[in-house]
């Protein structure tokens, strides 16, 4: 009846993760009983879960991102204190379960903490950059953000339910097949990242039919700002590598509920074939992950150097020569596999070539703060400590390229600071310098400078403190993922790492402790006008927070830097442009379609991983009666009556108009 | 000169429209639409056929037989799209196209990339060859 | 067109190419909506192309299995290899039938634009036996391989097989699922214009299903009996 599912699933021999998860549980239980017992949920259930909007699904994405990075986080500091006392000694953690926490790390980090918060950004700020009122398919929207939140929770229960996987964040096969892995585990890395996958997937649909077919009128390709090209790379990527990364571990499932033989090195199988497949998709994530980062870096930059973009057609041009270059290079996560002088000598240089239009874009980012007037807000100054860890990290990756470097240095420690250098300054960073820059418009005030710049102190500062050591102990010969180790010459450079997270949790400290203060003096950091840092794109030519329909007309571009255009001749004619003519706007209705399909994919990962398999059919059953119900419904959209807009219009026109008032009587 | 007007109206009319893949541009009716899936299907079965055929006679050189069997395939892939999905050269049509471009790009560099790799790697970590039991081929056994 | 390019010498005057290939055209680029300068497209447009995009990565997904079979086709671990299971004749009226079902639903899109309801269901009731045909054989060569033990925990080989040909049919079932879904909608609610849309999108959906099959009939089946 429950399939493999019975009460020794629980940990209730182990106290750490028995604490660990019985705390989450509790919190958890708290937080929803507080929902309940506030009267919170109608709210939160239309405003929120059920909302079809960009802008919500943005920030519920980027919620989860955060919460899940300060999840993935917790890992860290768990096998840092590990490394730490774990000289010649078994430490504090048993290796089955220091196995499962680097496992959930890399895990959690890159599915479900870098990729909600940059879908997250994506999603929030695209439609707005376009000019437009919401992405191609809101309600697809939806689902692929509940479809994430699925994977998401899938994941966590391993925490109290069963186990994770032991394998590493690729469940590299022989060790993830039945026989070396007959737990759990690998089977809740599989069905939630396959179900997190295929709402990664259907949002990158979404996104980059918006990009292709949706801007305002006006917008022409190379009128885009830097964020949506990047956006549209990212996306594109997003579609064609996904797919691959479905069929791997749908393989690698095969093999492990029925017996088949792809990756299990018997009967013709090859295990091999599995490390090409993965990382032929893995490369390509990792410019998912990295090519959004430098939008928004191309945002801030020149945001806040108060200068279009240095050399803007380079720019797209470097990005999308990384569309493509990335995806010839993955065979540079194997070298050492045996592939031959000839295969490994050409993904080499495929591997060194990518790094070209990269350091394009380093270039371009100087020359757009060269010469201008740079304000060093915190985006601002995330942004340039991205420069400069991202170049190191960078450099070190053109040096792991060349085939026989790496065969001294893969899965050292070498290597392993070399990936978080660059994905930490290319993806956390940015995130980091994403929110800071675009909190104003989802909320309406500024967060704290004080706070953020303290965050970003200890963050960088633990950051390279934490790996630069690595580094070093690397190229003294320690691997990666050691449960314990006996070399005294290692030990110093481990426990100066292991201090850099002390630093680096004070910075995510600092980071909460911003976002409560600048809750509570919301007042004082209020955003008036909706153009609080003088901004160049259309997302500053709305009110802050923007109104459901996004803008009361959609905007007529007239060039690069659309907003910026605005405001000039609103400076050369010393008014704004004359009022429009109000009309009705059509949004489509929210839809609780989304949180009903993660509650039937959430039964049917949960039911296959302990071979449930009534209720598995049950789950797609409902999955399936959910999608025709919502093909059947009438009415789709609600008007907003012509008055309504033109109030909010007025509203945000009135705010300018004193803006540039101000601005006059200031010039005189 | 009128002629060449007119094949400027029809060009000008295409280059401020955009059509998904599978729409008929400017085609209504029953008829004109038929025909279009009718040479499709006929040139479809023409090639189905030359595949199995070649295949099964002696026609053609026999180590050529897979490179025409290639051929066929995409040639047949191509009358499906022309006339069933009707994407075309045309400039509504650049989008789709441009899309369709980066797919096949993407197929060619896996699978290609894919059997290039792992056909190395079979010959430089498996001495007894990819067709041999792997236990036997592990050193050590 | 201005007056004063049209009385200018014909012999000055560039070529006019319909489809403007190479070249955007006009200078200030296309003012088509959705591709162009001309703003957001219709939805029509913007669903088509988003289930075009869907189908892309639907095919490198497929592309992926490819790649497993090219490189596990060696591995039969002794067991039969494709010349020793395949059945040719099956693998005919299989495309036979499949390639019908596609035309037979391109009948339906055309039924589906002129708005001739009872036209449509027919050829939707065509291309659901035909694609059910297909399956059937489909299931009997797989039913048939698993009675003799050749299963796809036989060999590499034979797991790559089941999994391409399989994910195939698998395609297909789901394809008949969303026909019969898309024959009741019409019933019910009629010509509506999101209706159109997902039919169009399952037109699109059937026929790169066909497309697929080209590729397996001949990489898999005329390719693996060489």
């Amino acid at each position: 009846m429950l399939g493999k599912l019975s009460l020794s699933a629980l940990p209730l021999d182990q106290p750490i993760p028995l604490i660990a998860g019985a705390a989450v549980v509790v919190v958890l239980l708290g937080v929803i009983g507080w929902i309940v017992f506030a009267g919170h949920l109608p709210y939160l259930w239309k405003e929120w879960i059920t909302s079809v909007d960009h802008k919500r699904i943005g920030v519920m994405y980027v919620v989860l991102g955060l919460v899940m990075l300060i999840r993935g986080f917790s890992d860290v500091v768990l096998m840092r204190s590990q490394q730490a006392v774990a000289y010649k000694s078994p430490g504090f953690l048993p290796p089955e379960h220091y196995d499962q926490i680097f496992t959930a790390h890399g895990t959690i980090m890159i599915f479900f903490g870098a990729m909600p918060f940059i879908i997250g950004l994506m999603n929030f700020v695209v439609p707005l950059q376009l000019g437009v009122r919401d992405v191609a398919f809101p309600t697809l929207n939806s689902v692929s953000f509940w479809l994430t939140a699925t994977g998401a929770l899938l994941v966590n229960m391993s925490l109290v339910i069963g186990e994770f996987a032991r394998t590493g964040w690729w469940p590299s096969p022989p060790l993830s097949e039945v026989t070396y892995s007959p737990g759990v585990g690998v089977d809740y890395y599989l069905w939630a990242i396959q179900i997190a996958g295929i709402g990664t997937l259907m949002s990158g649909i979404n996104l980059t039919t918006t990009i292709l077919k949706m801007r305002a009128p006006g917008m022409s390709y190379l009128r885009m700002p830097m964020f949506c090209w990047t956006a549209l790379a990212s996306n594109l990527l997003i579609v064609a590598a996904f797919p691959i990364l479905t069929a791997t571990l749908a393989m690698l499932t095969l093999d492990r509920y029925l017996g088949f033989h792809f990756f299990t090195d018997e009967r013709g199988g090859n295990s091999m074939m599995f490390m090409n497949l993965f990382w032929a998709w893995g490369h390509p994530e990792v410019y998912i992950l990295a090519l959004p980062g430098y939008g928004v870096f191309s945002e801030v930059i020149s945001t806040f150097s108060s200068k279009p973009l240095f050399a803007y057609r380079s720019m797209v041009a470097a990005t999308m020569a990384i569309l493509v270059l990335s995806f010839m290079v993955w065979l540079h996560h194997f070298f050492t596999m045996g592939p031959g002088g000839d295969v490994n000598g050409i993904f080499g240089v495929t591997s060194m070539i990518i790094a070209v239009p990269t350091g394009v874009k380093v270039f371009d980012w100087m020359f757009t703060m060269y010469g201008g007037r740079v304000r060093f807000t915190t985006p601002m100054l995330w942004s340039l400590g991205f420069v400069v860890t991202f170049v190191v990290g960078g450099a070190t990756g053109v040096l792991l390229a060349v085939p026989p470097a790496d065969f001294v240095l893969h899965n050292s420690l070498f290597l392993v600071a070399h990936f978080h250098n660059v994905m930490v300054s290319a993806v956390i960073f940015a995130g980091f310098a994403g929110y800071g820059y675009w909190f104003p418009k989802a909320f309406g005030f500024k967060l704290h400078e004080g706070w953020g710049k303290a965050a970003f102190w200890f963050s960088v500062t633990g950051f390279v403190a934490v790996f630069a050591p690595l580094y070093v102990v690397g190229l003294l010969g320690m691997t990666r993922r050691m449960q314990h180790y006996d070399v005294p010459e290692w030990r110093p450079w481990v426990l100066a790492a292991s201090a850099g997270v002390i630093v680096m949790a004070i910075g995510v400290v600092c980071q909460i402790v911003q976002l409560v203060v600048s809750i509570r003096r919301r007042e004082e950091l209020r955003d008036v006008t909706g153009d609080p840092w003088d901004g160049r794109s259309l997302e500053w030519a709305t009110a802050s927070p923007p109104p459901a329909f996004n803008f009361a007309v959609l905007p007529e571009v007239h060039g690069e830097e659309a907003y910026w255009g605005v405001k000039q001749a609103a400076r050369d004619q010393r008014r704004l442009r004359e009022e429009p003519s109000y009309e009705a706007v059509e949004m489509p209705l929210n839809s609780a379609t989304g949180v009903i399909c993660a509650f039937f994919a959430t039964l049917v990962g949960f039911a296959m991983i302990w071979h449930i398999w009534w209720m598995a059919g049950l789950g797609l059953l409902g999955a399936f009666a959910t999608f025709v119900i919502f093909a059947w419904r009438d009415r789709v959209e609600y008007e907003i009556p012509a008055e309504t807009v033109a109030r909010f219009d007025r509203a945000n026109r009135a705010t300018r108009a004193e803006a540039l008032a101000s601005l006059r009587r200031r010039a005189a | 000169m009128s002629d060449t007007v007119s094949q400027d109206e029809g060009g000008d009319q295409r280059r401020h429209a955009d059509t998904a893949p599978g729409d008929e541009f400017g085609q209504e009716d029953i008829g004109a639409g038929l025909r279009g899936y009718s040479i499709g299907l006929g040139l479809a079965a023409l090639l189905t056929v030359a595949s199995f055929v070649v295949l099964r006679t002696q026609l053609v050189w026999a180590p050529a037989i897979p490179l025409a069997l290639i051929v066929f395939a995409i040639a047949q892939m191509g009358v499906h799209l022309v006339f069933f999905l009707h994407i075309t050269t045309g400039p509504d049509n650049t989008n789709n196209v441009m899309a369709l471009a980066f797919g096949v790009l993407i197929v060619v560099l896996v699978v290609g990339g894919s059997v290039w790799i792992m056909g190395n790697m079979n010959r430089n970590m498996m001495p007894m060859g990819p067709t041999a039991p792997m236990e036997s081929g592990m050193p050590g056994h | 067109m201005s007056d004063a390019t049209a009385n200018a010498p014909i012999a000055l005057r560039p070529r006019p190419d319909p489809n403007h290939l190479g070249h955007t055209g006009n200078r200030e680029g296309s003012r088509a909506p959705g591709r162009g300068t001309g703003g957001p497209a219709p939805k029509r447009i913007v669903v088509g192309y988003g289930f075009w995009v869907f189908i892309l990565s639907d095919i490198i997904m497929f592309a992926a299995l490819f790649a497993a079979y090219a490189v596990l086709r060696g591995g039969t671990a002794d067991g039969p290899s494709g010349r020793d299971i395949f059945d040719l004749d099956t693998v005919a009226i299989e495309t036979g039938c499949l390639l019908l079902s596609s035309f037979v639903c391109g009948l339906a899109t055309l039924a589906l634009s002129a708005r001739r309801a009872l036209l449509f269901q027919a050829a939707m009731a065509g291309t659901f036996l035909l694609g059910a045909g297909f399956l059937a054989l489909e299931m009997r060569e797989f039913a048939g391989l698993l009675a003799r033990g050749d299963g796809p925990d036989r060999s590499a080989f034979l797991s790559s097989f089941f999994t391409l040909v399989g994910c195939h049919g698998l395609h297909v079932a789901a394809g008949l699922l969303w026909l019969l879904t898309m024959m009741a909608q019409v019933l019910t609610k009629g010509f509506r214009a999101d209706i159109l849309r997902r039919t169009m999108c399952f037109a699109l959906f059937w026929h790169a299903l066909d497309i697929i099959w080209v590729a397996v009939f001949t990489i898999v089946y005329l390719m693996g009996v060489l």
